[in-house]
């Protein structure tokens, strides 16, 4: 069953792709500026957390910089993903009521706009990168493997998160909250070392607080990654998109009576 | 080689009294079970379409047709029973499915096109056929935003149209559109045809459904009434709207109560001194039943009812035709036909046989006349109150329907 699903979105990836980029496209109002206007919003967040954490709180942390700045698009990218991924079952009502192909491609290309505009954002992340000459090193061969937890993590949320928002329109509403608590609780603006022992266990039952460490870990500090951070995030990616299908697949057959 | 088959297939709707949009509610709301109304869409609905074969879906407005549609094409799930399709399905259920105003003809060309399965190369060498198509070349670039809602169906319909389907689902929408755009969706229909698409479709056009479809399922509040030769349904169709009783239950009883409710005051009241009147004409078809709906060339009967104050010497009835815009096209009565009447009184009625109507297609309005002939003092005159429809059975064209055949004498005659 999974092989045949699996089959049956490859035969839609031109969809999912044409999909995807067209949201992207509509995001920036496909203009050139669009893009740049879209640049300025991480980089004014970075600038007021830089100055507040740098120099009020006098956070001593090297690459201090970097290290906001990787958290605010990891943090970012799985914000958005299910952002637009919650809405892109309810957003499209007119062709989920006129047209069937796997709903899950919906989804799927809503996570893909957020990739996309993620991806725009590293290139700032990469001159800073060669602007503080930061080492390159082999633990780089890691990066790839959080990127893609994170995807599928992402991914499994909004897979509920669209599901749900079909039949109970202040799921919105109430993931908003946990999204703000979560970026508070995560080690985003912070090194994880400032809280106890026994808290920080409880931090990082966050997947994506393991990713964010363990992405700074191998891209900044040239260390890396902990086996049982990416067991643990491995292990994670795997329940989140089970329960993500789960719930997406029990709700999808009344999609088009309810929406 | 079967293309579709349907099994027992069912659909109910629960609809909730009061519905819960919010997890606050559903939490606030548990120990209150909702009540639901249960609305039973689709009724036990059997059927197969074959290969190559074009099957009509008829019925009234909320008979279940679109949802059978749906159904068929997995955008709804049956409550029960199943629904194979053993081949790969195009819905046209709408035009322009997943347009988006802020994008540009040509990418919306190409993310409806790849909607409606099309590969990405073909989409790309079609591509400026479809704009020529649309006659939009010079808009490629433009926001779908800046089109008229006429172009943008050009656009979606140009688009469509270059889908290889295997199986076609077609809603009545694509009926809505002026004549040379009907006329060119039928084209393109009779071209899928010709290269042996299946086709399913959904229409309030008769006419269009006996002309072209191989098999008629007609649908009546969500169940099969009956399936098979376009013409034998249609016609239970048509003269299945019963919209009295039947012809012997009719007594005249009825229609004097009727009058004296002053149901048909509008005309009375004026010229209360009226002392005969024309009550009511109602249309009968081929089983008897009081109809607005007939097809081409079927028989007919016209009941002309009346009500008299005082016996009425001579009377003469007569009717006059018209089409919808007025046209005067047919007239008769009692004395032309050289039927005359003694005397009239009370109440009852005329009837007038036509044997077969030569009409085609259209609204026909009829005036009815009641005079005195003695002196030809006018009684009542209803002038173009009562009408009815002719359904075309064949493609045949213009208003008159003439039953006509050719012969064909290749020898010479001198």
């Amino acid at each position: 069953m999974i092989a045949n699903h699996l089959k049956e979105l490859y035969d839609y990836r031109n969809l999912i792709w044409q999909l995807a980029w067209s949201e992207f496209k509509l995001r920036y109002k496909n203009s050139i500026l669009g893009y740049f206007w879209s640049l300025l919003e991480p980089m004014l967040m970075l600038l007021v957390l830089y100055v507040i954490f740098s120099n009020l709180m006098k956070v001593q942390v090297e690459y201090y910089q970097l290290f906001l700045l990787l958290g605010i698009i990891l943090w970012g990218f799985m914000s958005r993903a299910t952002n637009i991924g919650m809405f892109s079952i309810v957003g499209r009502a007119g062709i989920v009521k006129k047209i069937y192909f796997p709903r899950d491609i919906f989804v799927i290309s809503s996570c893909i706009t957020a990739l996309l505009m993620s991806i725009f954002e590293s290139l700032i992340f990469i001159l800073f990168m060669v602007f503080f000459k930061v080492p390159v090193t082999i633990n780089l061969v890691y990066v790839p493997f959080i990127l893609f937890f994170l995807f599928v993590i992402s991914l499994g949320l909004a897979l509920a998160l669209s599901a749900l928002n079909v039949f109970y329109r202040d799921v919105q509403f109430i993931w908003q909250v946990l999204l703000q608590i979560g970026y508070f609780a995560t080690p985003i603006l912070y090194t994880i070392d400032i809280f106890p022992e026994n808290l920080q266990g409880f931090i990082l039952l966050n997947p994506i607080a393991r990713i964010i460490i363990s992405a700074r870990d191998t891209i900044i500090y040239s260390s890396p990654a902990k086996i049982e951070d990416l067991l643990f995030m491995l292990l994670s990616s795997i329940v989140f998109l089970l329960v993500g299908y789960i719930i997406f697949s029990r709700l999808e057959p009344r999609f088009a009576e309810e929406i | 080689m079967t293309a579709i088959k349907v099994e027992h297939l069912h659909k109910t709707f629960r609809i909730p009294h009061q519905k819960r949009t919010t997890i606050f509610e559903t939490l606030t709301g548990v120990f209150k079970p909702p009540t639901y109304e249960t609305f039973h869409a689709l009724n036990d609905i059997n059927f197969t379409v074959e290969e190559g074969e074009a099957l009509g879906i008829i019925g009234e407005n909320g008979s279940g047709k679109s949802t059978l549609l749906k159904i068929i094409a997995n955008i709804l799930r049956p409550s029960s029973g199943s629904v194979t399709a053993l081949k790969r399905l195009t819905p046209f259920l709408e035009l322009g499915v997943g347009f988006q105003s802020d994008l540009t003809a040509a990418e919306n060309i190409k993310i409806y096109a790849t909607i409606m399965g099309m590969q990405k190369k073909e989409i790309d060498d079609k591509l400026d056929d479809i704009l020529k198509f649309a006659g939009l070349e010079n808009f490629r670039d433009t926001k779908l935003k800046n089109f008229s809602s006429g172009m943008q169906v050009r656009l979606a319909f140009s688009t469509a149209i270059q889908t290889n389907p295997e199986i076609l689902l077609m809603d009545e929408v694509l009926a809505v559109g002026d004549m040379e755009f009907q006329q060119k969706c039928l084209d393109v229909l009779n071209e899928y045809r010709k290269k042996g698409v299946t086709i399913i479709f959904v229409s309030h056009d008769l006419g269009a459904v006996r002309r072209f479809c191989d098999k008629v399922l007609l649908l009546n509040k969500g169940k099969q009434v009956a399936i098979g030769d376009p013409t034998e349904v249609i016609d239970k169709y048509v003269y299945s709207k019963v919209e009295t009783s039947p012809l012997d239950n009719n007594d005249p009883e009825l229609d004097e109560s009727k009058v004296q409710n002053g149901q048909d005051d509008l005309t009375s009241s004026q010229t209360p001194d009226k002392i005969a009147e024309i009550v009511d004409v109602k249309f009968y078809d081929k089983f008897g039943h009081a109809n607005t709906n007939f097809n081409s060339l079927d028989p007919m009967k016209v009941r002309i009812f009346y009500s008299t104050k005082e016996r009425i010497e001579d009377p003469v009835f007569g009717i006059a035709l018209y089409s919808e815009r007025g046209k005067h096209l047919f007239g008769t009565n009692t004395y032309l036909k050289n039927y005359p009447i003694d005397s009239i009184s009370g109440n009852g009625y005329i009837d007038l046989l036509i044997e077969k109507i030569p009409l085609q297609t259209g609204k026909f309005l009829m005036t009815v006349d009641l005079v005195q002939s003695k002196d030809y003092v006018p009684l009542d005159h209803k002038d173009k109150q009562y009408s009815f429809s002719v359904i075309p059975i064949g493609y045949e064209e213009g208003v008159l329907g003439l039953s006509c055949s050719w012969v064909l004498n290749s020898e010479r005659v001198v």
